[in-house]
């Protein structure tokens, strides 16, 4: 990628991020509320103290597993919305081993994660065979395993695994949940997604693996042609990307929740492909945007409660940040801006003797 | 296991099979005109969303379920606007601008709803369609109930259906209309306004889109809920796939989800012991199983969701 085309792919999230506070600030102005000071409160809330900030990485760390699950199937070419789905079948998953095999220690949390991620796969791979095997279409596979996923959830907490009146699961061992990192109050399983994206960067950039996935993603007829199985490659998209969300399943268990009830997981499928949208697919960018979507989930509950502002303003400024990201994308796209860009980068590499 | 047997039983299924396949129905009509113009817009569930809500608002301060339901249109066809703008205007890949309109209009309905209603912990009621029968027609034994005593919505959606049919398969508009969807090149050497076509597509699945929304806060219920699309516009997006594009078998494909549907709200009351969770897989799955079983690789228009450069010769 040229430089010009470099730093207008890196500006577009940005201004896009700006815009969409923008006007999330004029919507609280007319609710007739201050928007510097809720802005003020909702950044309070999120860092205003080392607790509090724990909590906003807390928050944004199943956000990155989501993130990355998307990002790594559309790397592809595959629209997994499914990372819901497997993102709860993991913690399903986890909980049942947790509950029902006895696991205790460092070691049953290390069983746990692997069955959560290994379900995650598996649930991922259903609209991976769907897709290559009958050609259909993966997004709507995939969501309708979504329902199925957190119906078959409230089946496990209001049914078999239920505790007392409540439909919710017991909690699980002390022992397996996992512990905060030295010197902080953040589980060390968000550690584990950052280590995460750079481990994916690394695999979609620099390995010959990863470049047959951009290479499918970018055109699967060129890339059938230079014989890469094609097929193959798509359905280990799909065991991957599955796989990460179950991951993070079992970790926001694990980490966060200790147990399973209503509203487990809940937006967090959606929240991921904008993410993973919004970061232009990449890796660390989603776990910078998750981040970013952290801070608005956690800011916008203290901004509720201290000045009556819904917390769905966040929601919608989250929503307007992927308009305008993927708008901008579109713009740059534009027949009309490319010869701008061309025009720009020719006055600029005259001098030097460059070809454009 | 009698109580399955019944005639009331059947009776009662067939009706709400009658009464669930119609927003599915409106939703799928909305984009079959979508696609049919080249646009896969995979948005419908946000549309349906802002449909509801808006439609239900309006509903529960005019007390007009008409009034309502001509917001819901107009809600669609506001959001659809800017799917349309950045799709066919910007040439903005299509599947992502139909889940950027997912995120955002969910988001909207919620933020009004919270604004407009301060406690949505108990739901609030609206304004209901009441049903119309027809007369002679809904005195008919067993079928008359089932197929005559609706709100007027419900036979709105199966004349549109047959205007539909015709539309796409008898007139020159409709002709060159699907001309757009399939080789838009060879469409605007013709004389076709491509861009404008796809524009009056984007108008009319919004609206459609946004009625299927309305009737199910204005005629199914006459409640909001968040969430209470539940996943319904995809399944109007399998009815299109699996109805291969047309209006008939797109009719079909709703009334088997609406049968499912229909199903699992009649056996979670004749049989409350069963989890009501495994129930309400039922339609999803149907719709999994119906794709696996009769969905096909691309049978739809050509040139669907791809982007039309109109300057690029």
């Amino acid at each position: 990628m040229r430089k010009t085309e470099k730093i207008v792919a890196l500006l577009i999230p940005v201004l896009s991020i700006l815009i969409a506070f923008i006007i999330g600030g004029i919507i609280i102005a007319c609710l007739g509320k201050s928007p510097i000071a809720a802005y003020q409160k909702l950044f309070d809330g999120a860092f205003g103290t080392s607790t509090k900030f724990a909590q906003t990485l807390e928050i944004a760390c199943p956000l990155i597993f989501t993130g990355l699950c998307a990002a790594f199937a559309y790397k592809c070419g595959v629209f997994n919305l499914g990372g819901e789905g497997q993102f709860i079948i993991g913690a399903v998953t986890s909980i049942a081993a947790c509950l029902l095999l006895g696991l205790k220690g460092p070691g049953g949390v290390f069983v746990s994660l692997v069955l959560g991620m290994l379900a995650g796969a598996v649930w991922g791979a259903i609209p991976g065979i769907m897709k290559v095997t009958r050609g259909l279409n993966e997004m709507i596979t995939s969501i309708m395993l979504n329902y199925v996923a957190t119906l078959f959830m409230g089946y496990v907490y209001t049914n078999l695994l239920r505790e007392g009146s409540t439909p919710q699961t017991p909690a699980i061992d002390e022992s397996l949940k996992l512990a905060d990192l030295p010197g902080t109050k953040t589980h060390w399983g968000f550690l584990l997604a950052v280590l995460l994206a750079v481990f994916l960067t690394y695999v979609i950039y620099r390995t010959s693996f990863g470049f047959q996935i951009r290479a499918v993603g970018m055109n699967p007829t060129a890339a059938r042609f230079n014989g890469f199985r094609v097929k193959k490659l798509i359905l280990l998209s799909f065991i991957i990307s599955g796989a990460i969300a179950g991951l993070g399943g079992s970790i926001e268990l694990q980490g966060k929740q200790f147990r399973l009830m209503n509203g487990f997981g809940q937006g967090f499928g959606f929240d991921g492909v904008a993410i993973a949208l919004i970061a232009q697919l990449n890796p660390i960018g989603a776990a910078l945007v998750a981040f970013l979507f952290g801070v608005l989930r956690k800011g916008s509950s203290s901004m509720q409660t201290s000045m009556k502002i819904p917390s769905s303003v966040a929601s919608i400024i989250q929503a307007l940040i992927i308009i305008f990201a993927v708008g901008g994308s579109a713009l740059i796209r534009q027949p009309g801006f490319q010869k701008m860009l061309n025009r720009h980068h020719d006055r600029s590499t005259e001098g030097k003797g460059a070809q454009a | 296991m009698s109580a399955f047997l019944d005639s009331n039983f059947i009776q009662q299924l067939l009706l709400s099979t009658v009464r669930m396949a119609t927003p599915i129905l409106f939703v799928a009509l909305a984009e079959l005109y979508s696609e049919r113009a080249g646009l896969v817009n995979i948005g419908l569930d946000g549309l349906m969303t802002f449909g509801a809500f808006m439609g239900f608002l309006v509903g529960y301060h005019t007390n007009n379920p008409w009034l309502g339901m001509l917001t819901g249109a107009a809600a669609g066809v506001a959001m659809n606007m800017i799917y349309a703008f950045f799709t066919v205007s910007m040439c903005a890949e299509q599947i992502v601008y139909g889940m950027a309109i997912n995120i955002l209009a969910p988001a909207l309905a919620t933020f009004f709803n919270r604004i407009s209603f301060s406690d949505t912990s108990i739901s609030i009621e609206g304004v209901r369609m009441s049903p119309v029968a027809i007369p002679g027609l809904s005195k008919i034994p067993f079928i008359g109930e089932i197929l005559f005593d609706h709100p007027p919505m419900v036979y709105a959606v199966y004349a549109l259906l047959i205007f539909t049919a015709v539309f796409f398969n008898k007139t020159k508009p409709g002709l060159n209309y699907k001309a757009v969807g399939e080789f838009p090149r060879a469409a605007e050497t013709l004389g076709i306004r491509v861009i404008r076509t796809k524009y009056i597509a984007s108008v009319i699945c919004g609206a459609l889109a946004g009625v299927g929304g309305a009737y199910l806060t204005i005629c199914s219920t006459n409640t909001f809920s968040e969430g209470i699309v539940a996943g319904r516009g995809f399944i109007a997006l399998s009815a299109v796939i699996f109805g291969r594009w047309s209006s008939g078998g797109v009719m079909l494909a709703c009334l088997l989800f609406g049968f499912c549907d229909a199903l699992q709200i009649r056996l979670q009351i004749v049989s409350p012991s069963t989890p009501y969770q495994l129930l309400q897989m039922i339609p999803y799955v149907a719709t999994l199983l119906a794709l696996l079983f009769f969905g096909i690789r691309r049978s739809g228009p050509k040139a669907n969701g791809q982007p039309y450069f109109r300057e690029e010769r």
